[in-house]
């Protein structure tokens, strides 16, 4: 028999609430990683055991159609993640900077190299000036590899309302890339 | 380089302490252990004051088998225990600080106003174990033929707060 659904442990887990640390085993190093990229390792290790106390109080408002939680606990890390906007603006420019010296120790990079010393930077300063639900999408999208399904059950968004935010952040890092375009993308 | 590769470009891991996975389920089972408790809770609980919590609290298991809730203890930045539960079968009960809420703890104010009945199932042994402990026996364990069959005894714990330990009989088979 194979093992039950995140919907049905959740279920369970309203008499039994025990039940619920299956869902913990499940998908906690998974939702780690996701905070972890997001925010570094200290205050992803903190928020942890916060997002899943969350979701357990909040386990009756999961929505049993849905067979897997991941998407639904995305969500709520979102929503934590807003408090440390400013720890994760400086973890991104600092991945910005290691992503350009991972180009330049690539010699056969040559002189791209150097572009990238300035488009990294470039492409994170971009990624900060998005709107916070665009940003979100973004990176839930590109980072996490959810689908276009599964950012709008995290964000609790009809699926066009994802699908015209990442085109627009797509349109606006486009802008980037054209010369001249930082100056445009910050005067915004 | 298209838009969403370059985004990804700057996706980097970050390095976890190994204990991160088992700190964080701490977390969460606290909080689950702490839901069934107050599920379990009874909807009347006593409030007993003692000038010493931590002492009562050790008397109580040691002498008459109760249990401290988990997670209940309310603890000052001193390290003062405040106020804590222990439970025994279906029951609750709070221990309190002396003077708190005015209420009063027969050491200091010397009178009980009240005592508590507690339903056990095996008062022999139970009886051995609060004289081990050295619990003062009020009134020997003897049987009582008034109402239902019952055998009981009473015993004071430290600060003088009564207690009445019952075995109803009938229920269970009699040797």
């Amino acid at each position: 028999m194979s093992s039950p659904s995140d919907a049905e442990v959740i279920g369970r887990s309203l008499d039994q609430p025990e039940a619920f640390g299956v869902i913990y085993d499940r998908h906690a190093a998974t939702v780690l990683r996701f905070l972890g990229r997001r925010a570094g390792a200290e205050v992803a290790e903190g928020l942890v055991g916060e997002l899943f106390r969350i979701a357990f109080e909040r386990r009756k408002t999961f929505d049993t159609s849905r067979a897997t939680a991941l998407p639904w606990l995305y969500g709520i890390g979102s929503n934590l993640l807003l408090k440390h906007r400013r720890g994760e603006a400086r973890r991104l420019r600092a991945n910005a900077r290691m992503a350009a010296a991972d180009e330049a120790a690539d010699r056969r990079a040559g002189a791209k190299a150097l572009d990238a010393r300035v488009l990294f930077p470039r492409v994170a300063n971009a990624i900060e000036a998005l709107p916070d639900g665009e940003r979100e999408a973004l990176l839930l999208f590109a980072w996490e590899d959810l689908s276009y399904q599964s950012v709008a059950e995290a964000l609790e968004l009809p699926i066009g309302t994802v699908r015209s935010r990442l085109n627009r952040a797509r349109a606006q890092l486009r802008e980037l890339l054209e010369p001249g375009g930082e100056k445009r993308v910050k005067r915004r | 380089m298209k838009p969403m590769d370059l985004v990804r470009k700057l996706r980097r891991d970050a390095a976890f302490e190994p204990s991160a996975l088992a700190r964080g389920k701490e977390t969460l089972m606290a909080t689950i252990r702490q839901e069934v408790e107050t599920q379990r809770r009874p909807s009347i609980v006593p409030q007993l004051p003692y000038q010493d919590i931590r002492a009562a609290l050790d008397f109580l298991e040691r002498a008459f088998g109760f249990r401290e809730v988990p997670n209940a203890r309310l603890v000052s930045a001193e390290g003062v225990i405040g106020h804590s539960l222990v439970e025994f079968g279906g029951g609750v009960i709070g221990i309190g600080t002396q003077g708190a809420h005015r209420a009063v703890s027969p050491m200091r104010g010397g009178v009980e106003s009240q005592y508590i009945s507690v339903y056990i199932d095996d008062i022999d042994a139970h009886y051995q174990r609060a004289l081990a402990a050295g619990a003062q026996i009020a009134t020997a364990l003897r049987e009582h033929a008034s109402g239902r069959t019952h055998r009981a005894y009473e015993a004071l714990d430290p600060e003088g707060h009564r207690w009445r330990f019952v075995q109803l009989m009938g229920e269970v088979p009699r040797p």
